[in-house]
């Protein structure tokens, strides 16, 4: 079975790590960095040794979003980010074939395990089993 | 600090795992192979210098199956465009399954698959499972990269739609899988040109990728033979040359340099192999190499045995390597006398090579027809394409004087 796994984040969490802070998304060091694409970097070598890795992506940050909608005339839409700054977004994604919700489950707890800089927020990460009505879920 | 030997080993050990896992999830051999490379290039220049990833292996398939996914859907799109058709075949199922070590002989079949050449199972076998680079494979056999990489790209192109797993008439394949590792063990033991005595890289290539048909085929006694066989050649490689990278004939050579821990390995592999049921060629050329290997001394040597194991061996496989190599054991149980009769008898189909030449050498000197001997080294040198024994041969002939 399937599954999108997703982790999330705010336009302020992308802005720590760009270096700059506010209440509750501390700035990123450099080494804080590292050890966090390391974490995700070994998550990702592991599942695709396993065979269950189909994809994995990281997103930009929210500020970027374009939203395209009909509009009342018959036209599109267009409204170029930002969101609110705490607002939680996805921010990556993993296309899993994974043979049980458990699974999924101990790779998004391995997940949520990711080194942090002191006093970040550390976000649900989400499971989505995909297609077909769901599955075991 | 940087330690690319044992990069380059970890790699070799993983092309073969990562290659099949690919091939069993994606399909494409052909496409695969070459991600893999791309995969173990991209390591080699990374590892040394920001350190090896905790799961090497992993590291390996996902940088591989990211080239080959962007490579297949160039090739869609590519496709497409050509055939103005949006051509949406249906992917291959996505199976969520780890490496295998199994796949390493998969891969073995598939590289010796018998639609292809010799030359080409061999090449094809040194960047699938050996995870050379082709220009590592070219410059072992002395041919052009391009060539190489031409030969290699033909033999991938030949065994495109070849089913990937092991084949149900594998038992009827091995002989050939044998046969090529055998091949690129000789290869290099004895390189049949150029400068160097030892290309020391493929028979030691050679040797790792038997030792792992081995461990999947425990019970193939022709595996064990094999694997004991180059364990127990290779076992002499250090007394085989002397200080200048001159040839040293076995009953001059120093024992004490001969590699004990291969000789013992060796030995106690072709004895399991012995023992359980008719020996194939493989075991009783490994049981010949070990009576050598086991003789303290070069007179101590026990002919009468390598002579019976010979007249087993030219039974089963009845070619002149075999029965000219029988010829030297009758010379040597019954004198240089017996074993020139032999040759003659052979003469025509041994044809042309070097090795009837220099062997009727030896025997001549040892009959002590010193002038016939000097004639028939004279006349292997100028046939041998290999600078070693050339000039182990004209050495030979030098020293029986004018």
């Amino acid at each position: 079975m399937k599954y999108l796994v997703m982790v999330q984040g705010t336009q302020a969490d992308y802005d720590g790590m760009q270096g700059k802070p506010t209440p509750g998304s501390p700035a990123w060091s450099e080494a804080e960095m590292q050890a966090m694409f390391a974490h995700m970097g070994a998550i990702n070598d592991d599942l695709s040794e396993t065979g269950e890795l189909i994809d994995a992506q990281g997103l930009t940050e929210p500020a970027r979003t374009r939203l395209v909608a009909l509009g009342a005339d018959g036209k599109a839409v267009i409204t170029d980010g930002p969101y609110s700054e705490t607002k939680e977004l996805m921010a990556g994604y993993w296309v899993l074939e994974c043979a049980s919700l458990e699974r999924v489950t101990e790779i998004a707890d391995r997940v949520t395990r990711c080194p942090l800089p002191e006093g970040a927020a550390n976000r649900a990460v989400v499971i989505r089993p995909i297609g077909e009505g769901g599955g075991d879920i | 600090m940087r330690d690319t030997t044992g990069i380059e080993d970890l790699l070799r050990r993983h092309a073969p795992q990562v290659l099949g896992a690919l091939v069993r999830r994606y399909g494409h051999f052909d496409t695969a192979e070459d991600a893999v490379q791309e995969a173990l290039l991209a390591a080699a220049r990374q590892w040394p210098e920001h350190g090896v990833p905790e799961n090497p292996r992993g590291w390996l398939i996902r940088v591989a199956s990211r080239r080959l996914t962007d490579a297949l859907r160039a090739e869609e799109a590519r496709r497409a465009r050509e055939e103005k058709a949006a051509a949406l075949e249906p992917r291959e199922p996505y199976t969520a399954e780890p490496p295998r070590e199994d796949d390493t002989l998969s891969l073995l079949f598939l590289c010796c698959h018998p639609e292809l050449t010799p030359t080409a199972q061999i090449a094809l076998t040194l960047r699938a499972v050996g995870g050379l680079t082709t220009a590592e494979i070219a410059r072992a056999y002395l041919v052009p990269e391009a060539t190489m990489a031409q030969r290699i790209s033909r033999a991938k192109a030949k065994v495109r739609g070849v089913r990937f797993g092991r084949p149900d008439n594998w038992a009827e394949r091995l002989p050939a899988v044998l046969h090529t590792l055998y091949l690129i063990f000789n290869e290099g033991y004895t390189a049949t040109s150029g400068p160097s005595l030892t290309r020391r890289e493929l028979a030691g290539e050679a040797i790792r990728l038997t030792r792992a048909v081995h461990r999947l085929l425990p019970e193939a006694g022709e595996v064990a033979g094999l694997l004991a066989l180059m364990l127990l050649t290779d076992a002499r490689r250090a007394a085989r040359t002397g200080p200048h990278g001159e040839l040293v004939p076995l009953d001059e050579q120093d024992r004490d340099r001969w590699d004990e821990a291969a000789i013992e390995e060796g030995v106690a592999l072709v004895t399991r192999a012995l023992s359980q049921g008719p020996a194939g060629p493989y075991q009783l050329r490994a049981a010949i190499a070990a009576v050598h290997d086991e003789a303290p001394s070069a007179r101590a040597t026990d002919w009468h045995e390598i002579l019976g194991l010979y007249e087993v061996l030219v039974r089963l496989v009845p070619g002149p390597v075999e029965r000219l190599n029988r010829a030297v054991a009758v010379a040597m149980v019954d004198g240089p006398h017996a074993g020139l009769a032999e040759l003659d008898v052979l003469a025509d189909e041994l044809g042309e090579g070097h090795r009837p030449d220099a062997v009727r050498g030896h025997l001549l000197e040892r009959a002590g027809d010193l002038a016939a001997a000097r004639a028939a080294y004279e006349s292997a040198a100028a046939r041998t394409l290999s600078l070693p024994e050339q000039r182990y041969l004209r050495t030979r002939a030098a020293r029986l004087g004018p």
